[in-house]
């Protein structure tokens, strides 16, 4: 009896909290069809309009045997052709790419609480963390492009009307450390092609010999880069106490990804003119071949 | 199936009545016109297109800036880049010798050609964006949390067929911008060691972009990664439904 009673009770409540959500609720039809409709023709007429004003490009015939200067690739590739310029190719158009795209998928499996769920950065310091990622990763990013275009030495030689100095040459920018620093001659040049042998893969032969300033240069450092600057990121803003769950690191480092992605394919897209050297957009001329 | 009819009678209700409450018409829609709650939720659940929705939803979510319609807009994109491609397929051959030629004919010839073309161009960078900044919205709205880890990951697929899909239509106009884009592209995955150079070999079917890249690249573009974005696209929808609608907070 009394059990019988306890579970009208209970499912009396569980009703009732069912009505209130029911409440909450409104129909898909007309609210929600309204609304997509309304989108769906704005963004109809926009691109209409924007089709009848502006042309798609189309360039001379394809010619393989005239290269443009600079050769682009599409806009949503163009972070990783700026990635191009600063380290190993392998390293910028096939491992950094496969990791990112892993790591973004991997996000809702390393932040698996329920905080902040359902609602714009709901949690207590998620904007100020999105803002600090979005600002360190543009900063950080534009410093080290602005370094590998030797700028520190431009800016050094306005200031000072004098010559950057001799001993510093290998921080002219990433390649110096390689050109300009005294490695021993065996380092550049450590044959390997008696114990690595792509061939006995069924591959085609490969020399996959190992210059140990290249490799500094092109990988070493980019990997620790890459690797090292978000992790100091997320220690930092740990210690601050400004980031305190995973969620919180999760913002920051979105954030401070996006702001990295938004300042690569800017910067590839209007900042690299002829030979892909940096340039301010209204000095960069359309490629010529 | 009962039609409900409103308490009070407009005009416009008796016009209808009398238009569309007809056989035929019942035939095709078989609720009666939605300005009842009650017709309003069956035109959606027995409505193939709209039953992608719930009849009902959270009043949140029906909010413009919750989601900015962006994951919306972003299938709303591809829609029209299919009816645009599928108008484009008709004028154009994938071949060195004609492909370039196509494309003049097309926007200098053909009525309303350059409109097919240049929609077809700027929906497609405008569903990367839409694509991207529905990636932010999901991110910073935290809905990637419990239970939808995998809707997620699904969506990450859709990103990268989504940019697959771009990059190969981007050769297909076979001019110097394609064949140099493409060119950088593939020779980006031809660089990584060991593995780079057979797999750039398999994408465009030779050492250089020519004739089997155009080929490899046209197919996928018209048919194999479209399938492949529709099937994932509608693992995405499913899952949103299964996985109760929207995120809400707790
Ligand atoms: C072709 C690409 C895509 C299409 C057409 C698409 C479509 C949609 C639509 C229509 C929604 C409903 C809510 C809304 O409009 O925001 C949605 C929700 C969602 N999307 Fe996507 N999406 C795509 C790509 C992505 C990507 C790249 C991600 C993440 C990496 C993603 C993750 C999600 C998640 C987790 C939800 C559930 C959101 C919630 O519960 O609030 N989708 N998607």
């Amino acid at each position: 009896m009394v059990a019988a009673a306890q579970e009208t009770a209970e499912s009396a409540a569980v009703r009732a909290k069912a009505r209130r959500a029911r409440d909450e609720e409104l129909l898909v039809w007309p609210d929600l069809v309204f609304v997509e409709f309304i989108a769906a023709m704005v963004f109809l007429l926009a691109l209409t309009a924007l089709s009848i004003t502006i042309d798609a490009p189309l360039l001379d015939r394809a010619n393989p045997a005239v290269t443009p200067n600079p050769s682009k690739a599409p806009w949503y590739f163009l972070n990783l052709q700026e990635l191009l310029l600063h380290m190993d190719p392998a390293l910028a158009g096939v491992i950094v790419p496969t990791v990112a795209l892993v790591a973004l998928g991997a996000i809702p499996y390393y932040d698996q609480s329920n905080e902040g769920q359902g609602e714009w950065l709901s949690t207590p310091n998620a904007w100020r963390l999105m803002w600090i990622g979005t600002a360190v990763g543009s900063i950080g990013s534009i410093i080290l492009i602005l370094f590998d275009a030797s700028m520190h030495v431009r800016i050094y030689e306005g200031l000072t009307h004098g010559k950057w100095p001799v001993a510093l040459n290998f921080i002219r920018n990433a390649r110096s450390i390689q050109n300009d620093l005294p490695w021993p001659a065996w380092t550049r040049a450590i044959d390997t092609n008696p114990i690595l042998r792509t061939d006995l893969l069924g591959l085609p032969k490969m020399d996959l010999s190992i210059n140990i300033p290249e490799l500094f240069v092109a990988q070493i450092i980019p990997i620790s880069l890459m690797m090292g600057l978000p992790i100091i990121f997320s220690i930092v803003l740990w210690k601050m106490g400004e980031a305190k769950t995973r969620r919180d690191h999760m913002i920051a480092q979105f954030a401070g990804f996006i702001a990295v992605y938004v300042v690569l394919t800017l910067v590839g897209t209007a900042f690299r003119g002829q030979g892909m050297e940096l340039l301010p957009p209204w000095l960069v001329k359309p490629p010529v071949s | 199936m009962a039609t409900e009819r409103p308490e009070s009678r407009s005009m416009g209700d008796r016009l209808y009545d009398a238009l569309f409450h007809n056989y035929v018409w019942r035939s095709i829609f078989r609720s009666g016109y939605p300005n009842t709650p009650r017709n309003q939720m069956l035109v959606v659940a027995t409505n193939v297109f709209l039953h992608l929705h719930p009849t009902r939803i959270h009043r949140t979510h029906v909010k413009i800036t919750h989601t900015y319609c962006l994951g919306g807009l972003s299938f709303f994109l591809f829609l029209g880049l299919t009816i645009t491609g599928v108008l484009l397929m008709f004028y154009y051959v994938p071949s060195v010798e004609r492909a370039y030629e196509d494309i003049l004919h097309l926007e200098q010839d053909v009525r309303f050609g350059f409109l097919m073309r240049n929609l077809h161009r700027w929906m497609a960078h405008g569903m990367v964006i839409m694509v991207l900044m529905h990636m932010m919205r999901v991110f910073y709205t935290g809905a990637y949390k419990p239970p939808r880890e995998f809707n997620w990951v699904v969506g990450v697929v859709l990103l990268v067929l989504t940019l697959l899909l771009s990059f190969t239509g981007y050769l297909l106009p076979w001019d110097q911008l394609a064949f140099w884009a493409i060119t950088v592209g593939t020779n980006m995955v031809g660089s990584a060691p060991v593995l780079g150079p057979p797999n750039k070999f398999a994408m465009i079917g030779g050492f250089e972009v020519g004739p089997n890249a155009l080929i490899r690249f046209y197919t996928l573009h018209v048919i194999g990664l479209p399938l492949l974005a529709a099937t994932f696209m509608a693992v995405h929808f499913w899952r949103i439904r299964r996985d109760g609608g929207l995120a809400r907070p707790l």
